[in-house]
């Protein structure tokens, strides 16, 4: 009976329930950790696997891209397309590249892949569209993708992790990756600081986060 | 079934209802047709097949290396556990093994995965059954692992962080010192979820004598995982055939007595400890070295041995064949298993030497657990059907595939 006692009167002055209520209520007194998603956007981590985009290079001043296929040939949606045209000294030249971001499941194989480090995966998460067009990424429209992620992103350069991925054998990656420098953020507009509301569109939609 | 009408003669009949696959408290799509008397279910059938994306055939048409993303979409709760699991099925018939540190990081991030499904868990079966509280918190304690499996791979929860033979990157020191606060603080929180819950009389009410199933009949349904153990069944993967850094961890194997629905929680409660526990020793433990095995094969591994031209590709064109003539992968066959949250996962691959499996198989725990989910309920009120539903901790995604 005398281990009954305590086990009967913690039943009726509800002690395990006013233990519970006094854990919620001391948590009710801490900060929250709840963001307001619209008015509050979180930061993604470096290497997020984001929306698309073409790395412009700093001195053609366009893609890299050099056709070989590899990120076409990997991805496991298959939804990659390129083609090229061949000149007299077996140089691949570029035509079309185009991803369909519908199909993607951003696993990050084709910047794993990518001997030149052009195709990348940012770090913008924001690029809701009202038509499947704007889901259809031509070359254009990934490097626009890349100038609107690098004008707004707050660090001053960028290295993608799928380049040298930590800890990695040197040995197996491509001589691109290997050689592949931080890229150092040219802001060409003063600032993107805020965009107006309303303007959240599928280019500019990464502009908004701040 | 008959029109039962609420007055007149027949209103003892039994009545038929109907349950999902849009039901809040099922967990997903699964729909389950409840033969009623009264509130005593006398009969539960349950149907699966809502989210069947065609995993197993999908995988015959890519790479090896190309059916890793698709593992993370079985069960996505806990994709590192699918990716895990996937990759020493492929190791075993490669014959490749994954150097000593990438088989503790993988250990690492598997009970990650492992608390991350829990918490899941917890806080769903708790919302289902009334305790909001436990919802909310589960989920602020989930963000912090989400956020490092975001630093290491870059996304939350489809990670693909797993390779063959090894992982994606090397864990940066800050993560390690990140996962480590995390292991310092969790402990507390798991006894903040047992003050609300533990021994909460709603809670007991619920639980206790709910959905009851013998050792024996918990074998004879093929139940495994914490389903199996809460019926005091002592089978572990992770002891009986160590994989990884298992074999060099201490770990303890919670067990139930009774089989309900409340055995079945505190074994998991007892493994977010136990996995708490396992992180802490990988960490310490962690050795330097590789992270991936120098015979791993290269993502953009050849999917056929034959040299053909390749066709000029266009969106959704399924046939990319090219490659030289080489051996692509070992013949044979080859079972996997792991302890994956919910129950054993195992991965059959059958190997033709081409570059895709000829056949996957994938022997999911949720699967098992929806079969045996009759057996708990039949006998039970139609308010105690949540609750076993919810003790199972089915995931439809890996239960339709």
């Amino acid at each position: 009976m005398r281990h009954r006692l305590p086990d009967f009167l913690k039943k009726v002055l509800f002690v395990e329930i006013l233990k519970g209520l006094a854990l919620t209520f001391r948590t009710m007194l801490k900060t929250p950790v709840t963001r307001q998603y619209p008015k509050e956007r979180r930061d993604p981590k470096p290497g997020f696997r984001g929306q698309h985009a073409f790395v412009r290079d700093a001195v053609t001043n366009r893609e890299k891209c050099v056709a070989c296929q590899k990120c076409a040939i990997v991805c496991p949606s298959r939804c990659i397309a390129i083609r090229y045209t061949t000149d007299e000294q077996g140089v691949r030249h570029l035509t079309r590249y185009e991803i369909d971001a519908l199909r993607c499941i951003f696993c990050g194989y084709c910047e794993s892949v990518c001997p030149v480090c052009a195709i990348v995966l940012t770090e913008t998460y924001e690029y809701a569209s009202y038509s499947r067009d704007g889901f259809l990424y031509d070359r254009e429209r990934l490097l626009q993708n890349w100038d609107a992620f690098a004008s707004q992103l707050k660090r001053e350069s960028y290295f993608n992790m799928f380049w040298r991925p930590a800890g990695s054998d040197a040995r197996r990656l491509s001589v691109g990756k290997r050689e592949q420098q931080a890229i150092p953020i040219r802001r060409q507009k003063s600032e993107v600081k805020s965009t107006e509301a309303g303007k959240h569109g599928a280019a500019s939609g990464a502009e908004g986060r701040k | 079934m008959e029109q039962v009408g609420i007055t007149g003669p027949d209103t003892r009949k039994e009545l038929t209802l109907n349950m999902g696959p849009q039901h809040p408290a099922t967990h997903g799509v699964l729909r389950l047709t409840l033969d009623l008397d009264g509130e005593m279910v006398t009969r539960c059938t349950p149907h699966v097949g809502y989210l069947h994306r065609g995993i197993e055939k999908l995988a015959e048409n890519r790479t090896y290396q190309g059916v890793m993303p698709l593992t993370d979409r079985l069960d996505y709760v806990a994709s590192v556990a699918n990716n895990v699991g996937y990759c020493l099925a492929v190791e075993r018939l490669f014959g490749i093994e994954a150097p000593d540190r990438a088989q503790y990081l993988r250990t690492i991030v598997f009970e990650m995965s492992r608390i991350s499904s829990h918490l899941l868990w917890l806080a769903t079966h708790a919302l289902d059954i009334g305790a909001m509280t436990v919802f909310l918190y589960c989920f602020r304690e989930r963000e912090w692992l989400l956020d490092i499996f975001e630093t290491i791979c870059g996304a939350r929860l489809t990670v693909s962080y797993p390779r063959i033979g090894g992982v994606l990157q090397d864990m940066e020191p800050a993560v390690l010192e990140s996962l480590d606060a995390f292991t310092r603080m969790f402990p507390e929180k798991i006894l903040e979820y047992e003050t609300l819950i533990d021994k909460n009389r709603i809670w007991l009410q619920r639980t206790q004598g709910v959905g009851v199933i013998s050792a024996k009949n918990a074998l004879r349904w093929g139940l495994t995982g914490p389903a199996l153990r809460g019926s005091g069944v002592s089978y572990d993967l992770r002891r009986d055939d160590p994989y990884d850094a298992y074999d060099r961890v201490q770990f303890e194997v919670p067990l139930g007595k009774k089989g309900d629905v409340y055995d079945r929680y505190r074994c998991r409660m007892e493994e977010l400890r136990q996995s708490n526990r396992i992180i802490q020793q990988c960490i310490a433990a962690l050795p330097d070295g590789d992270i991936l095995a120098p015979d791993a094969p290269e993502l953009d591994m050849p999917l056929s041995g034959k040299k053909e031209l390749v066709p000029e590709m266009s969106l959704g064109n399924a046939s990319i064949a090219f490659g030289d003539v080489v051996p692509v992968a070992p013949k044979g066959e080859i079972y996997s298993a792991v302890e994956a949250p919910k129950g054993e996962l195992g991965f059959y691959l059958m190997s033709d030497g081409t570059g895709n499996p000829c056949r996957m198989r994938v022997r999911s725990p949720s699967y098992v657990h929806a079969g045996a989910l009759a057996k708990m309920c039949e006998g039970g009120f139609i308010a105690d059907v949540i609750a076993v539903i919810g003790s199972i901790d089915i995931v439809m995604g890996e239960c339709d595939r």
